[in-house]
């Protein structure tokens, strides 16, 4: 492999010679990967929350004032046969005003004021997760709210989905942002090359009067592309990790309470490796594709 | 050797740098191609290097045509074609070792080869006390020999060279002669371009002579 080592050092050595021209392309490539890795970043912890909340979606079956107590025990045992179903609660009107007033003592006033308790009695139906489950609990949320007695049916998950959908749009959207500046950076990355391939036009028209092969020719310009590309995607990484540690000192608790244990998290191996191998790709393909100007 | 049948060569509509080119230069034979600027010397090195291809006709090297030589087939040919400009076309960032050896490095051999090979040559055009010497410190004749040590270093069986005295004083290029009979004698064809008769009667061999792109004569200098 005399032609890799020979393309690592004369690679080197023009992005020594390059001087400012590389540096701003490393910069152009940092920037496009901080878009890429702070999108990734916010892609993982908001995925991070919805799958917490997947785990402890649960299903309320809210009943009828007038539903008779018979109704309600008999929803509660057919609740309970199906195996999907962890374990059923009863929440009466009492102990919903309660729970509200509890939980938002600001609005005490409000439930106070009207003449009747306005919530309604529920089933709080805690599920088992997995996908399997998931199907399963959508089939009872349909099934249960024909019931007698049952007045509506909430289940979480159909708002967590829709939220993923969201989410789900965004991360394309971001993924098409992030694609456009890596198209911007590889230009740039190309255009440092093909200043390279200008300098050295004396040495490559040498090369080929004694019949070098073209991977010798091409090479260089190729690991030219790729040193840029990975340097790039390693200075945006560690603007990203920085990025991660002033978000987290800022809004580390408040995150833990909505993402759980640990609050935010940085990228993972895969996310880097991401990142990394896609600095390294893009820096590549546009050193190549500067490097088919030597015919 | 080399075998041109009806060789010509156009730029543009219908300007004419080589026209029915008809030349045979044997294997081990030393020629000098003359005639004044423009007669399509510098042309036929280009199309035998390669570097352009015959717009008619056939050009044939050792055997092989070679009008319709793929990409790569075009690199293996030149790896047996030496080759020495007017100009040296040495890469200024290497030291005399470095664009000698530069030539097998490229070729994929072997250091320690790469090395033996480098130093043999540059003794043999005696530069063997310049190995660390950048282009620039060198005078035009030892730039010239460094050249020539990289056209040799492949042994390749075909040397071409355009005006390699160009640039060079006549005692000087009275050495470059010297090296290029050298060479010759070892086996290798030789085909040198240039306009200099005195050189061409004091080195006394075949003469091609173009005008206008033809083949106007050939002698044999006295």
């Amino acid at each position: 492999m005399s032609w890799l080592s020979y393309a690592f050092e004369e690679a080197w050595a023009s992005l020594g010679r390059a001087g400012r021209s590389a540096a701003i392309s490393v910069g152009t490539i940092a920037i496009a990967f901080v878009a890429l890795g702070g999108f990734l970043l916010v892609s993982v912890n908001v995925q991070r929350a919805i799958d917490r909340w997947l785990a402890s979606a649960e299903l309320s079956v809210y009943l009828k004032d007038d539903a008779p107590d018979d109704q309600r025990t008999a929803l509660e045992e057919y609740l309970k046969a199906q195996a999907v179903v962890v374990a059923v609660e009863f929440i009466s009107k009492e102990r919903a005003l309660a729970r509200f007033q509890a939980d938002f003592p600001e609005l005490t006033d409000v439930a106070t004021t009207l003449a009747d308790n306005p919530f309604p009695g529920s089933l709080e139906v805690r599920l088992r997760t997995g996908a399997q489950a998931a199907d399963q609990a959508d089939t009872l949320a349909k099934s249960v709210s024909g019931r007698p007695g049952v007045a509506d049916v909430r289940y979480d998950r159909r708002w967590i989905e829709r939220l993923l959908a969201l989410v789900t749009g965004g991360r394309v959207a971001g993924a098409i942002v992030a694609g456009i500046l890596m198209l911007g950076a590889a230009f740039t990355v190309a255009a440092v090359v093909r200043l390279s391939l200008h300098a050295r036009r004396d040495e490559i028209d040498i090369m080929q009067l004694v019949g070098a092969p073209f991977s010798f020719i091409r090479g260089p310009s190729v690991v030219e592309g790729l040193l840029l590309g990975g340097a790039g995607a390693a200075v945006a990484l560690l603007l990203v990790w920085v990025l991660y540690l002033v978000i987290s000192r800022s809004v580390g608790a408040d995150a833990a309470g909505v993402i759980g244990e640990g609050g935010l998290r940085f990228l993972g191996v895969t996310e880097v490796m991401l990142m990394l191998g896609g600095g390294l790709a893009v820096g590549a393909a546009a050193g190549a594709l500067a490097a088919r100007a030597v015919k | 050797m080399i075998e041109t049948q009806g060789l010509g060569k156009t730029y543009g509509r219908g300007l004419y740098a080589l026209r029915d080119l008809t030349l045979t230069i044997d294997k081990g034979e030393f020629v000098f191609l003359t005639g004044p600027s423009g007669a399509g010397k510098s042309t036929l090195l280009r199309l035998l290097l390669l570097q352009e291809r015959p717009t008619e006709g056939q050009l044939m090297v050792g055997g092989r045509n070679l009008s319709h030589l793929t990409r790569d087939e075009v690199q293996a040919y030149r790896r047996t074609v030496g080759f020495v400009f007017q100009d040296f076309k040495l890469i200024t960032t290497k030291t005399v070792f470095e664009n000698v050896s530069f030539a097998l490095r490229v070729l994929g051999m072997p250091i320690d080869q790469q090395r033996r090979r480098t130093y043999q040559v540059l003794k043999w055009v005696g530069l063997q006390h310049r190995l660390n010497a950048y282009p620039e410190e060198l005078s035009g004749g030892e730039q010239q020999r460094v050249a020539i040590a990289r056209a040799l270093v492949n042994e390749p069986h075909l040397v071409l060279a355009d005006e390699p005295t160009g640039n060079l004083d006549p005692d000087l290029s009275l050495e470059i002669m010297n090296l290029f009979r050298e060479i010759n004698s070892g086996g290798t064809t030789v085909l040198v371009a240039t306009h200099d008769r005195e050189l061409i009667k004091w080195v006394g061999r075949r003469v091609v002579l173009l005008e206008h792109g033809r083949l106007a004569g050939a002698e044999v200098a006295p």
